[in-house]
């Protein structure tokens, strides 16, 4: 019940906050980009509330739980993003002044269908992106609630659609500064909370020695309701309904729906497909194998490094920022944000390998964060910290799918309908914002709802792998080297996002996991194969091509520092400060 | 250098006409933006990128510990995030203060 009452708390708090800025939305500039009037605080709060989805406040804590230490690799690498960010592309594209990604395409190369291509590649990146924040808010509603699946994907899809087509970008920002703000506190409050409650961290060699996962005190006791195959790392007597067995060291079998007990101190028995491991093994942050190795760990740094800046919903919120120099304070700030939100999902991932170990028996790891709470400390207090996790799930589903939905809508909108014929009205460019923002949910919806028994997790690193082997070298090489043609830009971005695709498709197809070695690393994760190979084409085609023309402007209104009057107006000439400057003499040195 | 015989025209004149002096100006300050930038990419590869290559290599640090949890465990956990933001803060500090002086360049003489 409480649960219930704080979801739906942060639900029309951000119903509430999302009205308050629709009176803001007045100007086309206001729907797409808030009027780039947002300070730097909250901007970089709205950023970092965007960007902290359901695989960071649910996804690392599981990972990390399945698979160990090395998962928080990832925390790492969706922060260390935000660098890469700043030293090469927040104050030159936020100058150049462009709305879209598709837009500074053909902005800085001139090339129609390169921007087709690019607003191909940003569907295709917030789709994936979408999806598994939809999935997640129907399986965490049901966690939560008992409400069937399709409710929490109709919920958060009828409530992002109304923010994003109401508010637009200028609404949307407050919301999500407002998300992130919930989404920390509900992440941090409950783990401190819980780790006092505990006296620090419980069952040392369960975590860093030689034990494996135990049932804590008062036994385990689960509820299946399908068939389970499990293994038994250790003999452990156990009870399946009516049924009291002993199973041997090592025995697999098939529990049948039903209650399932094991007793104090019997060792978990784990799903198929979860790796046992001892807490030396669990706790190692660079292993041999699978997830763990070193290629899959750099591949997945670099996709995450790279890639981020790639990330249609991120950029579109730095062209919300006044100036450049705006930009990258804002890009700093995002730094440290992040940075104190993920110190704590890497809490709910040990504290849940000891006090809820009955979630190996499921498999069900990724929901640790919800369901640990009440597993730790039983009674009124666990219940409070749980309804504030499960809000900040909330929170964390609302707001990337809104920013995603924005971008979606605004490429959609801007990009694909009904250029060439003029410019179409305020009142006509509103509707069709809204209309793509209605279909861009729809779409991603229906795909969540069909996916209930698929694990879709792939798609969010895939999104990652794509953004950083086709935006990313369009972005550094665009911004940075004049020489870049359009013909080179799209053989890049062709060939990094096919190789990245079709390492991952194969990947599926066969796989991967019975590979094994570096080979399975790079089906999983290609992105340390496919950047290269992107940027290398680009470069490479770039140079076989015709030396591209008028490149000086460009480079002026990327590069120029503001207030001197120069930059994207230069070509019109006429600017007020231009006349106050003197007319000494110059020498250039 | 200034061409002689014509009027005397400031940098922002060569850079709003697009003249190959701009160019050079701008040139200056692109590159000095991207040193700076790559000077950045260095540190942190060099103290983040390194930091996997480091643990797969020293197991050791596994069994040392620190209020009793492995220094490996503690290094991928906390100290990386205050790292982000002090080479975000130094490089930004940089970066504006290339882009004044550029200001001063264009603006003063």
């Amino acid at each position: 019940m409480i649960a219930i009452a704080a979801v739906a708390l942060v639900t029309f708090g951000a119903i509430g906050l999302g009205g308050w800025g629709v009176r803001f939305a007045r100007t086309t500039s206001d729907l797409y980009v808030a009027s780039r009037a947002i300070s730097p605080w909250w901007n970089a709060a709205a950023v970092s509330g965007e960007y902290l989805s359901a695989a960071s406040f649910l996804g690392i804590a599981g990972l990390e739980m399945k698979l160990g230490v090395p998962a928080l690799w990832q925390s790492i690498g969706f922060t260390a993003g935000y660098l890469a960010l700043l030293l090469f592309v927040a104050a030159p594209l936020r100058r150049f002044g462009s709305y879209t990604i598709p837009d500074f395409a053909e902005g800085r190369l001139g090339s129609r269908r390169l921007r087709m291509l690019a607003v191909g590649a940003v569907v295709g990146i917030a789709g994936f992106y979408l999806i598994p924040q939809l999935k997640g808010a129907g399986i965490a509603l049901q966690e939560v609630t008992g409400a069937p699946y399709w409710v929490g994907i109709a919920l958060v899809g009828a409530i992002v659609v109304l923010n994003v087509a109401l508010g637009g970008m200028r609404g949307i920002t407050y919301v999500q500064a407002f998300q992130f703000w919930v989404k920390t506190f509900a992440i941090a409050v409950p783990a401190i909370v819980l780790l006092i409650h505990l006296g620090g961290l419980p069952d040392r060699a369960t975590l860093f020695g030689d034990g494996l996962p135990r049932a804590p005190a008062g036994g385990v006791t689960i509820t299946l309701d399908h068939y389970q195959r499990v293994t038994f790392p250790r003999a452990v007597s156990y009870e399946d309904g009516a049924i009291r067995g002993r199973a041997a060291a090592g025995e697999s079998l098939v529990l049948a729906p039903g209650v399932v007990r094991l007793a104090a101190g019997a060792v978990i028995p784990v799903a198929a497909g979860t790796r046992v491991q001892t807490g030396n093994s669990w706790s190692r942050p660079v292993g041999s194998g699978g997830e763990a190795s070193p290629v899959f760990i750099y591949s997945l740094l670099i996709a995450t490094f790279l890639g981020t800046m790639g990330l249609p919903h991120i950029l579109v919120r730095f062209y919300t920022n006044p100036d450049g120099t705006a930009a990258r304070t804002t890009t700093v700030r995002v730094l440290g944000l992040l940075g104190v939100f993920y110190l704590f999902p890497a809490v709910y991932g040990a504290l849940g390998r000891v006090m809820a170990p009955g979630l190996y028996l499921t498999g069900q790891t990724d929901t640790v964060v919800l369901r640990l709470p009440e597993r730790a400390w039983p009674g009124v207090g666990g219940q409070v910290l749980g309804a504030l996790v499960a809000a900040g799930a909330f929170a964390a589903f609302m707001s990337t799918s809104s920013g995603l939905l924005v971008s979606v809508a605004g490429t959609v909108s801007f990009d694909l309908w009904g250029r060439g014929r003029g410019r179409p009205s305020t009142a006509v460019r509103r509707r069709r914002f809204r209309i793509s923002a209605v279909a861009g949910i729809i779409v991603p919806a229906l795909i969540a709802l069909g996916a209930r028994s698929v694990d879709i997790s792939i798609l969010v690193g895939w999104a990652f792998a794509l953004a950083a082997s086709t935006f990313c070298p369009m972005f550094v090489l665009g911004i940075w080297w004049p020489r870049l043609t359009s013909r080179g830009a799209a053989a890049g971005m062709l060939a990094g996002g096919l190789l990245a695709s079709s390492a991952i498709v194969i990947g599926l197809v066969v796989g991967a996991s019975h590979l094994g070695g570096a080979l399975d690393a790079l089906l999983t994760q290609p992105a340390i194969v496919s950047v290269p190979v992107a940027f290398a084409a680009m470069i490479g085609v770039s140079l076989m091509s015709e030396r591209p023309a008028g490149v000086a402007a460009h480079m002026l209104a990327l590069h120029a520092p503001e207030g001197l009057g120069l930059g994207a107006r230069v070509g019109a000439g006429e600017d007020g400060r231009g006349a106050t400057l003197s007319a000494e003499p110059v020498t250039p040195t | 250098m200034s061409p002689r015989g014509q009027r005397r025209r400031t940098p922002r004149d060569e850079l709003a006409d697009e003249t190959a002096y701009g160019d050079l100006y701008l040139r200056r300050l692109r590159r000095a933006q991207l040193g700076l930038s790559l000077l950045a990419l260095v540190a942190f590869g060099g103290l983040v990128g390194s930091l996997p290559l480091l643990l797969a290599l020293a197991p050791g640090l596994r069994h040392v510990d620190i209020l009793h949890i492995p220094i490996a465990v503690w290094l991928v956990t906390v100290p990386v995030y205050p790292l982000f933001v002090a080479i975000a803060a130094a490089y930004r500090r940089r970066a504006n203060a290339l882009d004044e002086s550029f200001r001063d360049l264009v603006r003063d003489e």
